[in-house]
């Protein structure tokens, strides 16, 4: 419907704020690049042809096409000299769907539509592609409005998710968002929302750490007693200690018993935890602390303390 | 025995006969074929027609155009072009029009007018039933050509039909022989002409 194969029955399309019906529809599809599940390679071009074929309609010079299609077989990371003069029946699948993409990409369109491109290889293919895909993604830097009935493919490949259902657009966000905010059990059954451990890849330390404002915060200077009476009262078992803006680590209660004292401040009992960036995957900012044998780490932006992570707490949270 | 300068008149009338007529009919059926794709009343009033043509005896073709159009050489030409005409169209049609949808849906995609879209795909694409049609038609133009010097186009079936009411054997192979002689000719250059024609992804 974007590029005007269909036309709305109800409702509008804008690109830019410039509705779509009121543009020429050749003009409209020769600035979006489309991409299909079934590819639609022509059979009897070449993939030079194929890809060549609207510069050659709009009057490139043979050398320019040459060069162009050169330029972009090597962006799908399809040699030239190999691939530019086959058909399509002689290539595989993958090799056949790059081709596609690169004929998409041929008039450098500010837009990219691509309908489920994958969606017909088989799932080996179908990872290795999504992997180029995102470094082609950034290559370009064009945006790409990219179809697929994969939520997990849209994790994958996508920085803003719309969800459609019936005809309608139920949520737009960030996986992120989605997970963590679906708008209606729809969304939140087809995201997986209630099983957050699928999701470690997608959420950052920032989504599942504790917020400064549920930690449980102690001057330098507090006495042990008074620091037991304040932690067992609020069931915490760890504490952060913090002398106005500078931290000076975190206290265990388990360590202020065992230590026998009730004299003495909590900072002669402070540990320096490792310090984890907010915007970190949850997953890579778990297993480091496993392998490290850590079982708290503070969350920094810069200075400021944005939380605490504890991989233990995280996992009773996400089952 | 026919002297062969006399045989050169009717062997060229044939050619010419059967070749306008041929010309005609690939000029007229798949500019028909393509508007078919695109109307579909126009496609209808098309293939019924053509499949009359078909369903009728070529006798009858030729027979029928005389009270219509009287006889000679163009009448003749007319009844060579009904006949050829259907194979033609046909073939265009299903040529055209039995292209895998996504190769549709992509050209228009990458923003191919509906012109560029047969130009550059359909009919390509269409080539190697458009000259399966072609090549039967210039057989069957070949054949009917012989009918119709019986409404007086001349040719090698004047020949053929001298031959027959004289029984002549003679007369009658010189005007049979070369007629099959131009078929064989039309199947071998047609299958050439296909091998050079129809894009090499598509074999």
């Amino acid at each position: 419907m974007i590029n005007r194969l269909i036309d709305p029955d109800q409702g509008s399309i804008s690109i830019n704020g410039t509705a779509i019906t009121s543009i020429d529809e050749i003009i409209l599809r020769k600035n979006i690049g489309y991409v299909i599940q079934q590819i639609g390679l022509f059979p009897h071009m070449t993939v030079r042809e194929n890809i060549g074929l609207v510069p050659k309609i709009e009057g490139w010079s043979h050398d320019r096409i040459e060069e162009r299609v050169k330029e972009l077989l090597t962006l799908v990371h399809l040699p030239p000299e190999i691939f530019m003069d086959r058909y399509p029946k002689e290539l595989s699948g993958g090799q056949q769907q790059r081709i596609g993409l690169a004929r998409a990409l041929v008039m450098d369109p500010p837009l990219l539509l691509m309908d489920e491109p994958f969606g017909a290889l088989d799932p080996l293919l179908r990872r290795q592609l999504q992997d180029e895909f995102i470094g082609i993604k950034e290559d370009i830097g064009r945006t790409i409005v990219f179809v697929t009935h994969d939520i997990n493919e849209a994790f994958r490949l996508g920085d803003r998710i719309a969800i459609m259902h019936e005809g309608r657009i139920v949520q737009v966000g960030t996986a992120r968002d989605l997970i963590l905010s679906p708008a209606d059990p729809m969304v939140a059954g087809l995201v997986g929302s209630d099983h957050l451990y699928r999701h470690l890849e997608n959420l950052t330390v920032q989504d599942i750490m504790r917020p400064v404002s549920r930690v449980c915060l102690l001057q330098a200077s507090t006495s042990i007693s008074s620091a037991i009476v304040l932690m067992t009262d609020g069931g915490e078992e760890v504490a952060v200690i913090s002398d106005g803006s500078s931290l000076s680590g975190v206290v265990w209660i388990s360590d202020l018993l065992r230590g026998g004292r009730l004299s003495g401040t909590v900072g002669s009992y402070a540990r320096s935890p490792p310090i984890l960036r907010p915007d970190g995957t949850a997953l890579s900012a778990i297993s480091g602390m496993k392998a490290d044998g850590d079982s708290i780490a503070l969350v920094m932006n810069g200075e400021e303390l944005l939380g605490i992570f504890t991989p233990d707490e995280v996992l009773r949270r996400l089952v | 025995m026919v002297s062969l300068e006399l045989l050169g008149t009717p062997v060229l009338q044939h050619i010419i006969l059967a070749y306008i007529a041929l010309i005609a009919s690939i000029l007229l059926g798949i500019p028909l074929a393509i508007l078919s794709l695109y109307s579909r009343s126009l496609q209808k009033v098309v293939m019924v027609m053509a499949n009359l043509m078909q369903a009728v005896p070529t006798f009858a073709v030729v027979a029928f155009v005389v009270p219509l159009i009287g006889i000679g050489f163009w009448p003749a030409i007319i009844a060579i072009l009904l006949r050829a005409l259907l194979p033609i169209i046909k073939n265009t049609w299903v040529g055209l029009s039995s292209l895998d949808p996504a190769l549709i849906a992509s050209a228009e995609g990458i923003g191919l007018s509906q012109w560029e879209i047969i130009r550059y795909v359909r009919l390509p694409n269409a080539y190697p039933a458009i000259f399966a049609g072609v090549k039967f038609a210039a057989i069957l133009a070949n054949s009917v050509a012989i009918l119709t010097a019986m409404i007086g186009s001349g040719g090698l079936g004047t020949v053929v039909f001298e031959g027959l009411a004289g029984v002549n054997m003679m007369k009658m192979m010189s005007g049979a022989l070369p007629a099959i002689g131009i078929a064989l000719f039309l199947d071998t250059s047609f299958g050439w002409l296909e091998k050079r024609m129809v894009p090499p992804g598509m074999k």
